[in-house]
């Protein structure tokens, strides 16, 4: 069986969404594609041996937007799920976690989100657990585009999580 | 006191104070020349001082003032990138529009220029051929230019982009990104003719024309290879509307499998 399921991602400029879709992605549509319309589509299949499911993952890159109450609400319509992208080094990235968080739930009902926090690699442990409060409770778990720390785990939990 | 006398007085009461007023004036016309002069001796001096510093300046504000202002632009235009698309929207929207005018103008005098061209044998035959089946005689010679061929067929779910079923001669492209990408830019020009409440029903890619034709929940994407022509999108359009409304019902919109079966056999 194979099934499609559309995922965006969100967060502000330079938080490290499309390194981390081009960690985990290699072919994406045609970058000549003249027109900007704010958005990248990408997709990366991922068998699911134990369903005996393929899933296509369509991945749409929106290009930043430092409020989210700004994004183009019709690029939204229909996902699957959300990823949502902070930078633990950049407070001005996660100060509005909760609100953004709230935005997607109120705009997009019922599609479930998933939080992360990008560029691990450039904080300690130590850092993480002291600013753990920051980061609230919305955060599911650090990762990294750079060394490439558990972006697969998140692509592919989220692709599981959808065909259950 | 005789007669010269008094008016050597009243010469003398008049004149010593003209005298007086007269040297003081001159003293004052002295300073003020000299003044003058100085001045201009000054401004020949300092003039060329200041057009000197004036061309540095023009020359060097690009060099200095340039990259700041630049920047500045750059971060205002970032930061408010929402305010500067819906500022374009709408000048986009009117270009793509008279774009398509100008091209439908360009292409109908092409056709008329060969119309003109009547008395070939090769429109001879087309007159006699248009009588036949009643297709007008431009439709005709666009045809005989280049035969519209149905690449692809995607039936696209709205909002999510994502492929509901697809139909193809020949697999080239990844449907999944495609269908995708036409959603989104789909979305965005819909967006700039919000005012008027269009759907977007043709897109052109490469040396694709793409047909979109727009149902409630799901939208038809035919790819098409050739010239596509009046006559034909309105064949096509014929095609898909009788196809929505005899062939698919809800379930196949749930069901991937029996829509494809449908669609294959519609299109076949
Ligand atoms: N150190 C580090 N840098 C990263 C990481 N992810 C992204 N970056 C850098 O952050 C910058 C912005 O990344 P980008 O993916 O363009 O962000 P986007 O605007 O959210 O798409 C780039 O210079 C990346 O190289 C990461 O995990 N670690
Ligand atoms: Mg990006």
């Amino acid at each position: 069986m194979k099934v499609s399921k559309k995922i965006v991602l969100l967060g502000y400029f330079g938080v490290g969404k499309s390194s981390l879709i081009r960690r985990f992605v290699e072919n994406t549509f045609s970058e000549d594609y003249k027109v900007s319309i704010g958005v990248h589509i990408f997709k990366k299949n991922i068998t699911i041996p134990e369903k005996g499911t393929d899933v296509s993952l369509v991945i749409w890159d929106l290009e930043g937007n430092d409020d989210i109450t700004n994004t183009r609400l019709s690029y939204l319509l229909g996902t699957h799920a959300f990823i949502y992208v902070y930078d633990v080094t950049r407070p001005a990235t996660y100060k509005n976690l909760e609100n953004e968080i709230n935005f997607l739930k109120e705009k997009q009902k019922n599609t479930p989100i998933t939080v992360v926090g990008n560029k691990e690699d450039l904080v300690t442990k130590a850092y993480l657990k002291q600013n753990s409060n920051d980061f609230g409770s919305l955060t599911d778990f650090y990762v990294s585009a750079k060394t490439g720390d558990k972006v697969n785990f998140l692509f592919s939990n989220l692709a599981e999580a959808l065909i259950k | 006191m005789n007669q010269d006398e008094r008016l050597s007085i009243l010469k003398d009461i008049l004149l010593t104070d003209e005298r007086e007023y007269a040297q003081k004036v001159e003293e004052k016309l002295k300073i003020v020349e000299e003044l003058v002069n100085k001045q201009n001796q000054l401004s020949d001096r300092v003039n060329p001082i200041i057009e000197e510093r004036l061309n540095d300046f023009v020359i060097e504000i690009p060099k200095t003032l340039g990259p700041v202002i630049t920047e500045a632009l750059k971060s205002e235009i970032k930061n408010s990138q929402d305010a500067v698309v819906e500022a374009l929207f709408p000048i986009i929207g009117k270009m793509i529009k008279k774009y398509i005018q100008q091209e439908m103008q360009i292409l109908s005098e092409q056709i008329n220029a060969k119309m003109n061209n009547a008395f070939s044998f090769e429109a001879l035959k087309r007159k006699f051929k248009s009588k036949r089946t009643g297709v007008s005689e431009a439709d005709l010679m666009l045809q005989e230019l280049v035969h519209p061929i149905i690449e692809q067929i995607m039936v696209i779910e709205k909002g999510s982009g994502i492929i509901i079923s697809e139909y193809s001669k020949t697999q080239a492209i990844d449907e999944d990104m495609v269908s995708g990408m036409l959603t989104a830019i789909k979305s965005f020009a819909e967006d700039a003719f919000e005012k008027e409440n269009q759907e977007l029903n043709y897109i052109e890619y490469d040396s694709f024309h793409i047909h979109l034709q727009n149902f409630s929940d799901y939208y038809i994407a035919v790819i098409i290879s050739g010239s596509y022509n009046a006559l034909f999108k309105s064949q096509l359009e014929d095609k898909l509307l009788d196809f929505a409304q005899n062939s698919i019902n809800k379930q196949d919109i749930i069901n991937r499998d029996s829509f494809s079966e449908k669609l294959k056999k519609h299109f076949q």
